[in-house]
């Protein structure tokens, strides 16, 4: 199977304490990647790096098996996220914040901002501005503008904060969807198991920024009795005693 | 490059600005008209040359401080709210981007400098026989003198209206970025008089050109190395 996130034996130290250690992991096309981990285990941290907007300290991240140098950029064309919260231009509408990513992408397709605002469910508020948005819609709209370009691979980190459980339903629809129908990549990280464990393919865990394993879902509900929450608590606890 | 600085002015609607610009014309023509008017009854009236000196100290003033306004907001504002990680993650070298934000800035303070110091001389020129600002008739031939003059200052300010930057990105600050421009704005254009000459740092042309090149090697400073910081 053919990899497309690649990272290999990097470490990140912000300020002498080491954040990351020495995490290797394998994303391959058309999957779903279910990271997980606690808070402050590292996850938006690899997934800046993914992005190239924190540059590791050593080791080496490979994108659509390019190496992702500090001047690369072009490959991030192909690639749509969210980090963190989702922020826009408060003072413009949902529809100009979408218009605007796409002149800076290169996308240029007219419909796909109006498709985008359907599938997460934001038709009849494109012309809203932002600051009239609740948290639950910034979200939907921070998903609509990660997908609105029909990226390859989607890096979502926490997309479902702040989601009613309608809201969550949808997205996770809408990964299945996207893996189905486009064959996107999708990096998905999370602190709400259940969720992970409902779409993912494989599953990593991070704690203390280590990556303790990266194991195939069909796996752990063959051997853990199908719990991944049982599976992951006890890695992490476990983790945590020899630490 | 120009998509860029295109991109930036409309996400930034920033032709709100130009009503901002034509107040600012407005209020410097009229608080130095009316200083001319009131000086008139003293047994000192001011001078055609007093006259543009002083609008040009106005026009410098405030323009060194709407510059950092929208620098605090095309870069400021952007690093706070972390959109600046939205912007990097586009395939776009981070550099152009940062460059963009700050040839606005350049050009901004530049292009307002030049047409109020324009506006001002055909104002005065075309309103002096109504009003009788000055007794004598402004000579057309000094007005013109004057140009390489504008275009030499309006340059130098330009630079130095990036000075703030390097205060501003310390903390990410807005009112630090803006205090720093109100500092720097009248300390180089405040005057000072004995009586019977009055001078200011702005008139020792090694003054202006050094902050100038200052100016210019900050804003180049900031994004140098934009490529190889983390974006915190």
């Amino acid at each position: 199977m053919e990899t497309m996130i690649q990272i290999h034996q990097v470490s990140k130290a912000f300020k002498g304490s080491e954040t990351i250690t020495n995490v290797n992991m394998n994303v391959n096309r058309g999957e779903i990647y279910g990271f997980l981990g606690p808070n402050g285990a590292g996850k938006t941290t690899i997934m800046k790096m993914i992005l190239n907007l924190v540059k590791p300290s050593s080791g080496e991240i490979r994108v659509f098996d390019q190496p992702v140098l500090p001047t690369s950029v072009q490959y991030l064309k192909r690639i749509g996220s969210i980090i963190e919260y989702p922020v826009f231009y408060d003072r413009l509408t949902a529809e100009a914040n979408l218009d605007l990513h796409c002149k800076y992408v290169g996308y240029h397709n007219k419909s796909a901002i109006k498709e985008a605002l359907e599938i997460v469910g934001l038709h009849g508020v494109g012309k809203k501005k932002i600051h009239e948005f609740s948290l639950g819609m910034k979200q939907r709209l921070g998903i609509a503008r990660a997908i609105v370009t029909k990226p390859d691979i989607l890096i979502l980190d926490e997309p479902i904060n702040g989601l009613d459980p309608i809201g969550i339903k949808d997205i996770r629809e809408l990964l299945l969807l996207f893996k189905k129908n486009y064959g996107t990549t999708i990096l998905i990280s999370s602190h709400i198991v259940s969720e992970i464990e409902s779409v993912a393919d494989t599953i990593g865990i991070i704690h203390q920024g280590q990556l303790l394993t990266e194991v195939k879902m069909e796996d752990i509900r063959g051997q853990h009795a199908g719990s991944l929450e049982a599976y992951f608590i006890n890695l992490v606890h476990g983790g945590k005693r020899y630490a | 490059m120009l998509k860029l600085i295109q991109l930036e002015w409309q996400k930034n609607n920033l032709s709100g600005y130009f009503k901002g610009l034509a107040i600012c014309i407005a209020a410097i023509f009229a608080a130095v008209t009316l200083m001319a008017l009131g000086s008139k009854g003293e047994n000192e009236p001011m001078s055609y040359a007093d006259f543009i000196s002083l609008s040009g100290v106005l026009i410098r003033i405030t323009y060194i401080i709407f510059s950092s306004v929208i620098l605090s907001r095309l870069v400021i504002d952007e690093y706070k709210s972390s959109m600046i990680q939205v912007l990097f993650t586009y395939p776009l070298q981070r550099k152009k981007i940062i460059q963009a934000k700050l040839s606005i800035v350049f050009g901004f303070c530049f292009f307002s400098i030049i047409i109020t110091t324009f506006l001002i001389h055909l104002l005065t020129y075309l309103l002096n026989p109504m009003i009788g600002l000055f007794d004598a008739s402004i000579p057309v031939a000094a007005m013109m003198a004057a140009v390489p003059a504008t275009v030499l200052n309006a340059f130098m300010m330009a630079g130095i209206s990036l000075i703030p930057l390097s205060f501003g990105m310390r903390k990410k600050s807005a009112p630090s970025t803006i205090t720093s421009a109100v500092i720097i704005g009248f300390l180089i254009n405040a005057s000072v008089s004995d009586g019977g000459s009055s001078s200011s740092l702005f008139q020792f042309i090694a003054i202006p050109i050094v902050l100038c090149l200052l100016g210019l090697i900050l804003g180049y400073l900031a994004f140098y190395k934009v490529d190889r910081t983390d974006v915190a």
